[in-house]
C-alpha cells in the first residue's frame, strides 16, 4: 500500500516537474552557459567559449560604471520596497474595517497591479514630463516653482521620479497580500490586548506585526526580487539616462540584448543578478528564522 | 437525419478545404516595423494582391513593434517557416552574417522597375556587400521643420541655410520665462542622427569617407568636429528646453506642435502626424542646414523586404515583393505610412508626393553633392550599442560630468581599439 502510494505520489509530480525542467531550469541552465560564450547576435555563426571574458568586461565597462549601476540597483530597491511597504501596510489597515462603497474603493486601489510595468512608464514619463507635464503644470499654476522641473532629465531628480512610479505600481501588492493576512489575526487577541490596557500602537506592535510576521517576510522577500528583476518602468521613463543616473542590473541587462545585440554579457548582468538576489534571499532568511527563535 | 446532414457537411467542408489547400500556396510574411495603421496597410494590399492571385495565400505575423527585430531573428534563426521578411537597415548585416537572406541578383536583373529606384534605394538595397539582399520598401531622411507662424512673431521670415543661422535663431528666440526656446532637442534614442548634423558636418574630410565614421576612420579629434560640438552644445545651453535630454521622438514632435520648440529635424513620416495635431499651413519643411564647407549628411534609414535563404516558395515570394514594390503600390503604400517612396517615378506619378511638405526631401535627393549620401557603418560590429554610448556620453557633457574633450577621446578610443 505504502509502495503503491509512493508511485502515485511520483506519479502526479511528473507533470509540475517536466513544465519546470522545460520553462525554469533549463533557460537557467542555457542563460548560464551563454554568459560565458561570445554570443553576438552579430554573428551567430562563431559563439566560442571565453572563460569569465563577459563578466571581466560588464565590471571593467567604461561606458557604464559598474559600481554606479549596482549603486542604484541598491536604491532603487531599497527605497522602492520600504514606501511600498510602509504605504502598503497603511491602506491595509485602512480598509480593515468593512465601510461603504469598500469594495469599489478596494478595487480601484488594486488597479494598478493589472497594468503593465510599460505602460505605467509611459503614463508616468508625461506625467514628470519636464516641459508639459501635469507634475510641473501644477506646480506652476500653483505658484511654487517658475520654470519647469525636469524631472527625467535632471539626475538628481531622475531616480526620484522613477522611484515615485514604481512605488504608486507596487503599493497595492503589499495591500491584498497585508489586508488578508490582518484579516486573519483573531479579534480574541486584540480584545484581551485592549483588555490588558495595550494602544493602538503598542497593539499593532506587539499583536498584529508579530501575527503577520511570516506574510511580511514572504511578501518583502518576493517584492525585492520582482524590483530588482523590473526594469520596465525605468526603460519607458528614461532608458537608464540621463547619463546612466537611473541604470539599474535589469535596464543595462536589456541594453547589452536590445541595443549592443551582445546576449554573452546580456547573461552576465542575468547571472550577477541570479547570485545576489539567491545571496541575499539565504541571508534574509536566515535572519529573520533567527529573530523568530528568539521572539 | 439531422445527424446524417451534419455528417455530410463536415466531409464536404473537409473535402473542399483539402482541394484549396492543395492548390494554394501560403507564404509567411513577418513585418517588423508594426503600428496599427500600417498593418491594416498591408493587409489591405495583400487582399487586393491575393484577389489577383487566388492561388496565393499570405499570412502576415506582426509582432508589437518593440519585440518584432528579436522575433524575426528568432525566427530566422530557428529556420521557421517564412517567405518574406522585413529587413531594417540595423537588422540586414546580422541576417546576412548568419546567412539567412537571398541574394537577389537575379532577380533584380529580371525586374524592369529596378531602373526607376532612387539613388537612394539603391545605395540601401546594396548596405552589405554591395550585394541587393533585398528590396527597399521606405526611404527615411532628414529635413528641418519650422512654424512659420511662431517664427513669424519674432519677425523671422526667412529659413536658416546653415548650422550657423539655425542656432543664431534658436538662441535669439529663447526665453525661458515666456517658455519660448528655438531648437526641439533629440536626447534619447538614434541621437547621433541628430549630433551628427552639427558636429560632422563641420569636418571637411567626412565628404570624402565612406561612412560618417568607422573603425578605419574617426574625425572625432579634428578640430572641426570639436567646434562643432561646442556649438551643438551651445545650442543646448542657449536654445532647447533644458529637458529636451530627456526628448524621444513625441516629445520632439510635442514640443514643435505646442510651439515651444519652432524647429525640429525629423523624417517624412513625421508629416502626417503634424498635420493631424496642427494642420498643414502652420509649418514648412525645408532642406536641412549645411555645415561650414557647403554640405550636410543625408544619413539615410531604410526597410525593406527579403526572403529567407531556405524559404521553399522564392519564385511566388518575389512575386509578391516584385508587385508591391511597383511604384504604384509602394507609392500608395508610403503615402499612407509617412516615409519616401523608393522609385523616382512614383513623384510624378503620386499626387500626395508632389505636396508642398515633401518638396525638401525631393530636393535633398535631387543633389546630392550638398546633400551627401552618407551613412553609418551599419556592418561594423562597434554599431551595436553605439547609440547608447553616445547618448550616455552627450547627456555626461551637457550634464557637466564629462568635459568634451574626454569624450572626443573616449569615442576615438571606442571606434579605433
Amino acid at each position: 500500500m505504502r509502495e503503491q502510494s509512493a508511485r502515485y505520489f511520483f506519479l502526479i509530480m511528473i507533470p509540475a516537474f517536466v513544465l519546470l525542467t522545460l520553462f525554469l531550469y533549463y533557460p537557467i541552465i542555457q542563460g548560464t552557459v551563454i554568459a560565458f560564450q561570445k554570443y553576438t547576435l552579430f554573428d551567430m555563426t562563431n559563439t566560442p567559449f571565453i572563460g569569465f571574458d563577459n563578466f571581466k568586461a560588464i565590471f571593467t565597462d567604461i561606458n557604464f560604471n559598474f559600481g554606479q549601476i549596482m549603486l542604484n540597483t541598491l536604491i532603487w530597491v531599497c527605497v522602492s520596497l520600504a514606501l511600498q511597504f510602509v504605504l502598503g501596510f497603511i491602506l491595509a489597515l485602512l480598509m480593515q474595517k468593512p465601510f461603504r462603497g469598500r469594495g469599489i474603493y478596494s478595487s480601484l486601489v488594486f488597479y494598478p497591479w493589472a497594468l503593465s510595468g510599460f505602460a505605467i512608464g509611459l503614463v508616468w514619463a508625461w506625467i514628470f514630463n519636464g516641459q508639459f507635464g501635469l507634475v510641473n503644470d501644477i506646480l506652476l499654476r500653483l505658484g511654487l516653482i517658475s520654470n519647469p522641473v525636469g524631472f527625467l532629465s535632471n539626475p538628481s531628480y531622475a531616480m526620484a521620479s522613477v522611484i515615485v512610479a514604481n512605488i504608486w505600481y507596487g503599493v497595492p501588492f503589499f495591500a491584498i497580500m497585508l489586508l488578508a493576512a490582518l484579516q486573519s489575526v483573531p479579534a480574541e487577541l486584540m480584545e484581551a490586548g485592549k483588555i490588558d490596557g495595550a494602544g493602538p500602537l503598542r497593539r499593532l506592535f506587539s499583536i498584529t506585526i508579530p501575527y503577520i510576521k511570516p506574510t511580511i517576510i514572504s511578501t518583502t522577500l518576493l517584492r525585492t526580487m520582482w524590483i530588482m528583476n523590473f526594469p520596465d518602468i525605468i526603460y519607458a521613463m528614461t532608458g537608464g539616462g540621463p547619463s546612466n543616473s537611473t541604470n539599474i542590473l535589469a535596464t543595462q541587462m536589456i541594453n547589452k540584448i536590445l541595443k549592443f545585440y551582445d546576449y554573452g554579457q546580456g547573461s552576465a548582468f542575468g547571472v550577477v543578478i541570479m547570485v545576489l538576489l539567491f545571496t541575499y534571499a539565504l541571508l534574509y532568511l536566515r535572519l529573520t528564522s533567527g529573530k523568530e527563535e528568539t521572539f | 437525419m439531422l445527424k446524417r446532414s451534419l455528417l455530410m457537411l463536415v466531409v464536404l467542408t473537409l473535402l473542399v478545404s483539402a482541394t484549396v489547400s492543395a492548390n494554394t500556396i501560403t507564404l509567411n510574411f513577418l513585418e517588423v516595423m508594426t503600428s496599427p495603421e500600417r498593418t491594416a496597410l498591408l493587409r489591405d494590399l495583400i487582399a487586393e494582391y491575393e484577389a489577383m492571385n487566388p492561388s496565393i495565400k499570405i499570412n502576415l505575423i506582426s509582432p508589437p513593434y518593440e519585440q518584432a527585430d528579436q522575433k524575426a531573428t528568432l525566427m530566422l534563426n530557428t529556420n521557421q517557416d517564412l517567405d518574406l521578411i522585413e529587413i531594417r537597415d540595423y537588422s540586414v548585416k546580422q541576417f546576412v552574417n548568419n546567412k539567412k537572406l537571398t541574394d537577389l541578383t537575379p532577380y533584380y536583373e529580371a525586374w524592369s522597375e529596378a531602373e526607376t529606384l532612387t539613388p537612394v534605394a539603391i545605395a540601401a538595397a546594396k548596405t552589405v556587400d554591395d550585394t541587393p539582399y533585398w528590396v527597399p520598401q521606405a526611404i527615411f531622411i532628414k529635413a528641418l521643420y519650422a512654424r512659420t507662424d511662431v517664427l513669424a512673431e519674432y519677425g523671422i521670415t526667412e529659413m536658416p541655410e546653415t548650422v550657423e543661422e539655425l542656432i543664431e535663431i534658436c538662441r535669439q528666440i529663447t526665453d525661458p520665462s515666456k517658455n519660448q526656446y528655438g531648437f526641439a532637442w533629440r536626447g534619447k534614442g538614434a541621437t547621433m542622427k541628430f549630433g551628427d548634423l552639427f558636429a560632422s558636418v563641420c569636418v571637411d574630410d567626412v565628404a570624402n569617407s565612406e561612412f560618417i565614421y568607422s573603425e578605419d576612420e574617426t574625425f572625432f579629434l579634428d578640430p572641426g568636429f570639436k567646434q562643432g560640438m561646442e556649438a551643438y552644445i551651445t545650442l543646448f545651453k542657449e536654445g532647447t528646453p533644458p529637458d529636451g535630454i530627456n526628448w524621444g521622438f513625441n516629445e520632439q514632435v510635442n514640443g514643435f506642435v505646442s510651439g515651444t520648440t519652432p524647429f525640429l529635424i525629423q523624417d517624412p513620416d513625421a508629416i502626417p502626424l503634424i498635420n493631424n495635431l496642427l494642420g498643414e499651413d502652420k509649418y514648412e519643411v525645408v532642406p536641412l542646414p549645411v555645415g561650414p564647407h557647403d554640405f550636410t549628411l543625408i544619413d539615410y534609414g531604410f526597410c525593406g523586404m527579403g526572403i529567407p535563404s531556405y524559404s521553399k516558395h522564392k519564385e511566388e515570394a518575389w512575386n509578391f515583393i516584385q508587385w508591391i514594390s511597383s511604384a504604384e503600390k509602394n507609392g500608395y503604400f508610403n503615402e499612407h505610412w509617412g516615409p519616401l517612396p523608393v522609385h523616382r517615378t512614383t513623384f510624378d506619378i503620386n499626387e500626395h508626393f508632389q505636396g508642398k511638405h515633401y518638396q525638401a526631401y525631393r530636393y535633398e535627393m535631387a543633389n546630392p553633392d550638398t546633400f551627401l549620401l552618407k551613412t553609418y557603418p551599419l556592418a561594423s560590429a562597434k554599431w551595436p550599442g553605439w547609440d547608447v554610448v553616445y547618448e550616455t556620453d552627450v547627456q555626461s557633457v551637457l550634464l557637466g560630468r564629462m568635459t568634451l574633450d574626454q569624450m572626443l577621446q573616449k569615442w576615438t578610443d571606442y571606434w579605433t581599439k
